[in-house]
């Protein structure tokens, strides 16, 4: 797959984000597949920031810790980022008379860099144009570095300006200047891209939070509340900008406990309702998803994972609360968590976590990553008749409301545990949502039978889901996600991978790379996390020369439910907890290291043994076994 | 309060529940409990048009000894259960319960917000000034001094002013009430549920077993209904002196109303115009209109 890299580094506050922006939608509105993935710091103004775009003309959703153009808005990025460019790369900077340090000096000769000045001061004074207009100028530049057509860039600016005529024309000459600029030393720059693919040109570009937001709403969520923590802010956010067309109760709570109990009184009430939160603002919530698994109140959680403990890194990614949410609450009670891992699941799960909290009446936890809510996706658009609403065994009608009884609340006797459920306002027999242990009425009822018993109705759901849930999702190199015939034939598998989240789409593309598409690497990729189906897992491990787990966490949680779950040991792992995902690079360099050494790390059942190494982003590092 | 009314109103008996009391005898809850029955069946509200919403306490053994639909959930956290299920459907009448431990304590950050948010629902507090339930605590409300479980030398803290409290955060409804007196409260729950915002009432109640300061006998000789003594609801100067002046006699009754505050549903723009509930829009939506701005 041919790809190319851009980097914009430069302060927070610096535009950044709308040069990337603007960039991305240019190109894949040219026919390109773009990955955007964003750093910055827990600040406003200032710091070091960065927005990078990954290209091609095939499907791309990762990104390389090594960049093709680097646009540098201050000198920072010029101290800090010189080494991520490529050979014969480009970096783009506005600092007048910089003198690069004699490393990079060095580093310019011997990967033929090509430096580009551009003297944004002196043609913003010229053009009598504010400072913040410097990000046009240089989109402009870049817009021209790629050969594209410099009316596609104006149309595009001008989406955004049409009602302002005298910012419009500003812009419009600062497109032209930027476009034109040929630098005086290097001449004309180009950077070849391959030959567009129309396919993606009607594509969205969406992140994470408005994939989820948009699926949230398809899947007929009508109020929302939720607090403010990133990564799970840019969603609420979404969800609040579109509250005058959905018509949506939207809620910011004074803390996640109020969200958490707003969304549960509107649950029970019988809307569909969710919130979002960070694991900080879980660890409040998570009294009341004990409360909603003894009152049996279907419930939707989104925990948008950064690295803790305590605030930790609140702008960075990672994967390490996989056990909270499998575990977090007082209590033994069925619960469902789930994993996005890209804009296209992020959709698509929404409806099915909605459908799968009414049909069990359970909680349902959906893990995102701030990978995943932040990073931008080149989508196709959503399919909408895919998705069913299944509101379980919810009654509706008026003759069957009449003929219930309070007791059929919660029929311990009920099929699989799951018993009807009905709502206020119904001209039926009532019954208490009750916290402490009751009844089939909900009604307190402290005597050992009654407590036995609904026990074991609660938990028969448990068996049910499990019993219901998909088994892992298995992908190949180079073969998508079907089995292709040396699955089918029962040959060796070299390499097992196994992962969750965000690794997903890293892997793919991992998989399709020359190096590794013939070879014989099979992906197994979780999204339902809890309860764990490990019948698949299993017969495959059995197959298989080597089996690597893969996880952003230091502990590699799945590991440890795999493990806790079947007894199957995975020593072998490829884990990284420093608030960077996968990059693209890095990840290949680390599978590829598993073939070279293929003797060493055969599963082993129940070994102890875990070795793990910590990996310093961007510069791919070594794995162990 | 927007339910239908029905052509057949509802019998008292329609609340019976089979379920035992297990209150103490002369406690406050049984007077609170016959009260808010009488309420709903005088406003013509049968058990399926209702939700009652309960905290974790003595107050909250009541959840199965009465009819209606109910819920009985985390100590302090029932105003935000409660507010989340009428947003979700206005058309159902939702009244909280909630002790004054879990009130002025654990979950005081819920009071003031849904005080400030005028959610449309009743709330009606259980104040028997410390923590049955859990044996004889003392509470924010407890007065300072008095030895408690816990607190043998009595509480070092100071009692919380809590109606001077509720009056800082503008609220649009208060009452006060004495759970000895059954017609007086039975007043004050029909105002409370028809009010427009975020009805916050007071129900002074005997604590037999724990609280031997304020007890029946001390509440008895000082309540007195300030409405029938000339109280004007409005005056909102009155209502803060007559709330906050609980030494020789203890003012009750509809001490504040105004209805000119529109409440935080009224408030919320997007739901302007509607008359459907979040509960019964739910159904798939076709969200193409919303993603045209991202290609």
């Amino acid at each position: 797959m041919p790809r190319i890299s851009v980097k914009i580094v430069g302060a927070s506050g610096q535009g950044i984000n709308s040069i990337g922006a603007i960039v991305a939608k240019g190109l894949k509105r040219s026919g390109y597949c773009v990955f955007g993935y964003r750093e910055y710091p827990d600040l406003i103004k200032g710091g070091h920031a960065s927005y990078q775009l990954d290209v091609s003309n095939e499907r791309v959703r990762s990104t390389e810790t090594k960049v093709n153009v680097l646009v540098a808005l201050n000198h920072h990025g010029l101290e800090l980022n010189m080494e991520e460019l490529k050979e014969s790369g480009i970096a783009l900077h506005v600092t007048p008379g910089w003198q690069f340090p004699e490393r990079h000096q060095k580093l310019i000769k011997e990967r033929s860099l090509r430096v580009i000045y551009f003297p944004v001061d002196d043609v913003l004074t010229r053009l009598g144009a504010k400072a913040i207009l410097s990000n046009v100028l240089l989109t402009a530049f870049v817009w021209s570095m790629f050969d594209q057509d410099v009316d596609a860039l104006k149309s595009l600016v001008g989406e955004k300006f049409a009602q302002k005529k005298a910012l419009l024309e500003l812009n419009m000459r600062c497109i032209d200047e930027g476009y034109s600029f040929v630098d005086p030393e290097e001449g004309k720059i180009s950077v070849a891209l391959p030959s567009p693919n129309k396919e993606f040109s009607s594509h969205l570009l969406v992140t994470g939070s408005q994939a989820m937001g948009l699926g949230a709403i398809h899947a007929g969520v009508r109020l929302y509340a939720g607090y403010p923590m990133t990564p799970s802010s840019p969603l609420l956010s979404f969800i609040a900008g579109l509250e005058d067309k959905t018509h949506m109760v939207v809620k910011q709570a004074e803390d996640e406990i109020t969200a958490a109990q707003i969304v549960s009184g509107a649950m029970y009430m019988g809307t569909r309702a969710l919130t979002a939160t960070s694991g900080g603002g879980f660890d409040l919530m998570s009294e009341t998803v004990s409360l909603n698994a003894m009152i049996e109140n279907p419930t939707v959680f989104v925990l948008a994972q950064r690295p803790g403990p305590a605030t930790g890194l609140p702008t960075w990614t990672a994967q390490g609360d996989l056990l909270q949410a499998v575990n977090t609450s007082h209590g033994e009670f069925a619960r469902c968590v789930l994993s996005v891992s890209n804009s296209q699941d992020a959709f698509d799960l929404m409806p099915v976590a909605f459908n799968l909290a009414e049909q069990y009446q359970i909680s349902v936890i959906v893990l995102t990553e701030k990978q995943i809510a932040e990073a931008l996706y080149t989508q196709e658009p959503y399919d909408l008749e895919k998705a069913e609403i299944h509101r379980g065994k919810l009654v509706t009608d008026p003759e069957k409301l009449k003929a219930l009884k309070s007791s059929d609340r919660y029929d311990p006797n009920a099929e699989g545990g799951i018993s009807p459920r009905w709502l206020s306002g119904s001209d039926a027999a009532t019954y208490c949502a009750q916290g402490e242990e009751h009844d089939s009425m909900g009604i307190v009822d402290e005597t050992w039978g009654n407590i036995k018993s609904q026990m074991e109705k609660r938990m028969r759901k448990f068996h049910r889901l499990k019993a219901g849930l998909p088994e892992p999702r298995l992908g190949v190199a180079s073969h998508g996600e079907k089995n292709t015939a040396w699955m089918d034939e029962g040959d060796e598998i070299e390499l097992l991978v196994i992962g969750w989240g965000s690794t997903h789409d890293v892997i793919q593309d991992v998989m399709c790379s020359e190096e590794l598409r013939e070879r014989k690497i099979a992906y197994l990729h979780y999204t339902y996390l809890w309860p764990l189906c490990t019948q698949d897992l299993q017969k495959l491990a059995k197959r298989s020369q080597r089996i690597v787990l893969v996880e952003q966490n230091y502990q590699g949680q799945l590991g440890m439910l795999i493990r806790m779950e079947c007894g199957l040991d995975i020593p072998d792992k490829i884990l990284k907890y420093d608030g960077r995902p996968f990059f693209y690079d890095e990840l290949l360099s680390l599978l590829l290291e598993k073939f070279v050494d293929t003797t060493k790390g055969r599963r082993v059942f129940a070994s102890t043994s875990t070795k793990e190494k910590n990996f310093r982003g961007p510069e791919p590092a070594g794995s162990s076994s | 309060m927007n339910t239908t009314l029905q052509t057949t109103p509802p019998g008292l008996s329609e609340y019976y529940s089979e379920t035992k009391c297990t209150w103490c005898d002369g406690c406050g809850d049984y007077g609170i409990w016959t009260a808010v029955k009488c309420a709903l069946v005088e406003l013509n509200l049968h058990p399926w048009q209702v939700c009652l919403c309960y905290d974790v306490g003595c107050h909250g053994n009541g959840s199965d000894k009465i009819q209606g639909y109910r819920f009985h959930g985390l100590h302090g956290r029932v105003i935000p259960f409660a507010a989340g299920a009428k947003l979700a459907n206005m058309k159902v009448p939702v009244i909280a319960f909630g002790g004054d431990g879990a009130t002025f304590s654990e979950g005081i950050g819920h009071l003031v917000h849904g005080l400030r948010s005028n959610y449309p629902i009743t709330f009606v507090l259980h104040n028997n000034a410390n923590y049955g339930l859990t044996t004889g605590q003392a509470s924010s409300l407890t007065w300072q001094g008095q030895p408690m479980n816990t607190s043998p030398n009595g509480i070092p803290e100071r009692t919380l002013a809590s109606m001077d409290f509720i009056f800082s955060l503008e609220p649009t409804f208060v009452a006060r009430g004495f759970s000895g007196d059954i017609k007086l409260m039975t007043r004050i729950l029909k105002a409370a549920i028809q009010h427009r915002g975020f009805a916050f009432v007071d129900m002074l109640q005997a604590c037999p077993t724990y609280n031997h300061f304020a007890t029946h006998e001390y509440l008895l000789e000082r309540y007195f209904d300030a409405n029938a003594d000339g109280h004007d609801p409005s005056d909102l100067q009155q209502a803060k002196t007559l709330a906050a002046q609980v030494q020789d006699r203890i003012a009750c009754g509809i001490l504040y109303q105004r209805e000119d505050i529109p409440d935080f549903y009224e408030r919320l723009t997007p739901r302007r115009g509607l008359e459907t509930t979040c509960v019964e829009e739910v159904r798939k939506y076709d969200v193409s209109e919303y993603w045209r701005e991202l290609v």
